[in-house]
């Protein structure tokens, strides 16, 4: 019996001129997003190839010097790759660097050169950006906000409006459980929903996928699948919420307009405004810039050594000592303060983004962030991956150095260190990857709070049939 | 009659539930969002005057002229409560420096700004006003001529001696009415709130400029209602009306202003002008550096040390800093030095000498820099983007945008406004380093003899332009806007003359 109402429910749709409407506009949408893939994409994956070379002649014209050079320059640029999936969301990309940078310094005087930090460049591309603003159409755009107000357009009227023709007390005075109706009602209108929307991906996915320039590996349709049963999910959520408000109200009017109000509020005003809340406030006291502090620090740290430092005679193992710890306290002290300031800002952005999910289109819109692997927790990925890495390379370098008996082993200055030129096949080589169980990790939290919220209004539009009077 | 007709439709609108849930979501968005919004202005406005004054400490800290840098700040716009624009996301510190003049490309962001929170769209009242007042209206729209239509009271009403055109109009009126209660409304809770705020302080220009996004509103407001109108004009069946109604506001208003830029050829200007323009950039600096080195070798002072071989106690430097993609270039030189020996003495004049020499000659080249750059800037940056916007106002929602934008002043001229300012005040600046020798004097590169005096500097303040200007920009798009309404009414009455009842 459900089937039936299902059935008659889809075919009343296909006819409908929401349905062909819909068809149009999902249909233009995945296909422009499409074509802007395919246009933008080979370019990105070039650009990071050649970064990538590059990173390797740098590390390898230092490992040829000496290992005091590798050890003193670093490895240089560290470049994230870009995300196959980028079409599916584009997750603030823009707003994140693509790089950390593994080789930055500071000073240097007669005798002594400041050890590599790791450091993370910020981008800005806003400072000087005059075009005008617009929001990139992806996918997450396209499920969020186009697709979500389509599910509502689909199930405004679907109990209202059968109520205003009396046909509802038609179909209940058969021998048809209410609850029976409503679950058919819902997949009549999931399915008639889907239907475009499958064609729209499928159109989406096979201008992509027949392109030569870009390839998407088994994992990525694996991705893509997921993505599309969020979607799937997320529709849910508003047909739901479509049919509670449906069986409430007492005319189709009265109940789109309520509809809309809510749509507009959740989907369109709540994920800015509650960002605007989560700001921070600025401290008191005088400010100093990041520059002005870093300098403080290391004068401070300069204060505190010169004076041992010439006490030793110069060459002596006591003056390299002093020196190396110099140096690699220096190194240490100023990346803790990048790091820091880093970890500031992060903490900042996840606040914002826990206050925005109570907006389900920001939930939804994290959940196909993290499958596609792009936006904030792909970057967070992305730096532990370079951290990882620092580390690797840090070992390697002090392995390296207690391997060469010629060394005396004392970090930070070049008569202190092994001067033999490094084999560049042994040096470890970073390669930044994507994970999907960690992806999965962090979007499992998610994915329940969307669940949580269909099945409440779900039940909600149940109970809200069952009292009806028609 | 026609006050009858616009009593009764006024009337019917009043008492729907449509009617009621307009004022009530204007009000919630509105004074919910003014909150944050001026709390977040509050907090620009806190950033700012950090920044102000952490640049004036560091420039007293400075003893010698060469080593201060001057910076100025754009204050944040208090209108961009209304309309963010360009407000938030341009850069807002700008150094002042005899060796290049400040433009747009050479701003920098507040160090406490978190450039990841760019990632996050922000938000203005406009925007509440786009997605809601267009939603409102073809709401209140859809079935007013349909409506009628299906339940055949159209037909009554017309066997009265009236026109239909005086229906037309009544039937707009008091639509119109309806909707303005809600938006005035809002808007004037929206003003009370930011009076009351203490760190906002309006003046009549500010309320003139308010008045003049009102109106703005109202002209939108009214295009979205005629569009309602149109399609249920033309359709006559309230489901047809009502669903074409969504999909076009769901195309006018979240689609096309995000994807038409996309679809649209990026309008770049060719690589070969930067680079040409670049390469005259750097041919007149090249002409400068040997300039710089004709009178160091030519000078009375042996040997060709920039930094005449003084030893003292301090850092000194001196480099090129170029950026091909922004087209700017300046020759940088510092010497800070807080004493001297004995020894040094001798080689003052000939350093002072140079040092006023090397001025005059990084104003000259600077000012010469700039004739190049700025025609440049204007046809790589402005232009494209000027285009772009052209796109974005074929819809409603661009101009309406683009009008505001202007009338608060937060659009691209009204920021450039700004670095107008800070060239003007370059000049003051180093019409003051001219008129007190500084470039000669020795306080230039060091402080043994007093530290460099700061507070003779001339203060920059930036006043925003007069609301004269502000009208000026904006009416244009409000024309338009007006005009998309009396075309959009024409259309309407012709359909509905010829249609049958």
């Amino acid at each position: 019996m459900i089937w039936h109402i299902a059935k008659r429910e889809l075919y009343d749709n296909l006819s409908s001129l929401r349905f062909a409407l819909a068809t149009v506009l999902l249909l233009g949408l995945m296909l422009t997003n499409a074509v802007v893939h395919l246009r933008e994409h080979p370019e990105r994956v070039q650009r990071y190839r050649d970064r990538v070379s590059q990173y390797q002649n740098h590390i390898a014209s230092h490992a040829a010097n000496s290992l005091y050079d590798l050890a003193q320059e670093g490895p240089g640029n560290l470049h994230k790759k870009p995300s196959d999936l980028r079409f599916c969301a584009e997750g603030g990309e823009a707003f994140m660097s693509d790089r950390a940078w593994a080789g930055h310094h500071r000073w240097s005087t007669d005798t002594l050169k400041s050890f590599w930090i790791l450091t993370y460049p910020s981008a800005t591309p806003n400072r000087d950006n005059v075009r005008p603003d617009v929001t990139k159409v992806d996918w997450g755009f396209v499920i969020g906000y186009v697709l979500s107000l389509i599910a509502l357009l689909f199930t405004f009227d679907s109990i209202s409006g059968e109520r205003e023709h009396g046909t509802l007390r038609l179909t209940l005075a058969n021998s048809i459980p209410r609850h029976t109706v409503l679950i058919g009602k819902f997949l009549g209108a999931l399915i008639s929903v889907n239907i475009p929307f499958i064609l729209a991906v499928l159109v989406n996915l096979l201008v992509i996928s027949t392109s030569s320039d870009v390839h998407l590996g088994a994992e990525a349709w694996g991705r893509l699948g997921i993505i599309f049963l969020i979607a799937v999910l997320y529709t849910c959520l508003f047909l739901a919420l479509g049919l509670l408000v449906s069986a409430r109200v007492q005319r189709s009017a009265v109940s789109l307009v309520i509809l809309l109000l809510v749509w507009v509020v959740f989907v369109v005003f709540m994920p800015s405004t509650l960002v605007s809340i989560a700001g921070k406030s600025t401290p008191s006291g005088p400010t100093f810039d990041f520059s002005e502090r870093s300098w403080k620090i290391h004068g401070e740290l300069r204060d505190e050594y010169s004076p041992r430092r010439h006490k030793e005679a110069e060459g002596s193992i006591k003056r390299i000592q002093i020196d190396g710890a110099y140096v690699t306290k220096d190194a240490e002290q100023q990346e803790r303060l990048h790091e820091e300031r880093l970890n500031q800002r992060i903490a900042e952005v996840h606040q914002a983004r826990t206050i925005t999910r109570i907006s389900p289109v920001t939930i939804v819109q994290n959940l196909i962030e993290s499958f596609a692997g792009t936006g904030f927790e792909r970057h967070l990925q992305f730096l532990e991956n370079v951290r990882a890495y620092v580390r690797e390379f840090r070992t390697f370098i002090v392995d390296t150095d207690s391997a060469d008996p010629e060394s005396l082993h004392i970090f930070g200055v070049r008569t202190g260190m092994s001067q033999e030129p490094v084999n560049r096949e042994a040096i470890p080589k970073f390669e930044d990857t994507l994970n999907l169980s960690k992806d999965f990790n962090t979007a499992t939290m998610e994915l329940l709070l969307l669940m949580l919220f269909v099945l409440v209004l779900l039940s909600g539009a149940y109970l809200a049939f069952v009292r009806v009077e028609v | 009659m026609i006050g009858t007709l616009i009593r009764r439709e006024t009337l019917d609108n009043l008492m729907t539930f449509r009617f009621a849930a307009a004022v009530f979501i204007m009000l919630l968005l509105v004074v919910a969002n003014t909150f944050v919004l001026i709390t977040d202005y509050e907090r620009r406005l806190a950033s700012h005057n950090e920044a102000v004054k952490m640049h004036q400490r560091q420039l007293q800290e400075k003893i010698t002229y060469s080593a201060g840098a001057v910076r100025v700040d754009r204050p944040p716009n208090p209108l961009s409560i209304f309309n963010v624009g360009f407000d938030k996301r341009l850069g807002n510190e700008v150094r002042i420096s005899h060796g290049s003049v400040p433009s747009l490309w050479d701003a920098n962001m507040h160090e406490s700004a978190n450039p990841f929170m760019d990632m996050f769209a922000s938000m203005d009242i406009v925007f509440i006003f786009e997605v809601i007042l267009s939603l409102l209206a073809l709401i209140f729209a859809y079935n007013a001529f349909a409506g009628e239509y299906e339940s055949g009271t159209l037909r009554l009403v017309l066997t009265h001696a009236i026109g239909r055109g005086e229906i037309l109009v009544a039937k707009y009126i008091s639509a119109m009415l309806c909707l303005i209660v809600p938006l005035l409304m809002s808007l004037l809770l929206a003003t009370i709130l930011l009076t009351t705020s203490a760190s906002i302080s309006l003046n009549n220009n500010d309320f003139l400029r308010i008045g003049g996004i009102i109106f703005t509103s109202i002209a939108y407001l009214s295009v979205f209602y005629l569009i309602g109108l149109l399609i249920s004009a033309a359709t006559r069946r309230t489901s047809t009306a009502l669903m074409s109604s969504m999909f076009i506001w769901g195309f006018l208003v979240l689609v096309y202003p995000n994807v038409i830029l996309t679809v649209t050829p990026r309008p770049e200007a060719p690589d070969a002008l930067r680079t040409s323009a670049f390469n005259q950039i750097e041919s007149i600096w090249d002409t400068f550096d040997r300039e710089r080195k004709h009178y160091l070798a030519t000078d009375d002072f042996p040997g060709e040390d920039w930094g005449y071989e003084l030893k003292g106690w301090g850092s000194r430097g001196a480099y090129f800093l170029d950026n091909a993609r922004t087209l700017s270039y300046t020759y940088r030189s510092t010497m800070d030095f807080e004493g001297f020996g004995e020894e040094d003495e001798p080689k003052m004049p000939h350093a002072q000498k140079h040092f006023g020499f090397l001025g005059a000659q990084t104003i000259d080249a600077a000012d010469r820099t700039w004739l190049i750059r700025k025609p440049t800037l204007e046809e790589i940056f402005i232009q494209p983007a000027n285009m772009e916007r052209i796109w974005l106002k074929l819809s409603p929602v661009g101009l309406y945008d683009a009008a505001t934008q202007a009338w608060a002043g937060t659009d691209l001229l009204g920021i450039r406004d700004f670095f107008h300012d800070a060239r003007q005040y370059r000049q003051s600046v180093i019409s003051y380093f001219y008129d007190n020798k500084v470039f000669e004097s020795r306080q230039w590169f060091s402080g043994d003899k007093g530290a460099a005096d700061w507070s003779g500097l001339p203060q920059f303040s930036f006043q925003r332009d007069d609301i004269n200007i502000n009208a000026k920009r904006a009416i244009p798009d409000v024309c338009l806007l007006l005009m998309i309404n009396v075309v959009l009414f024409i259309i309407i009455f012709l359909i509905f003359v010829k249609s049958e009842v």
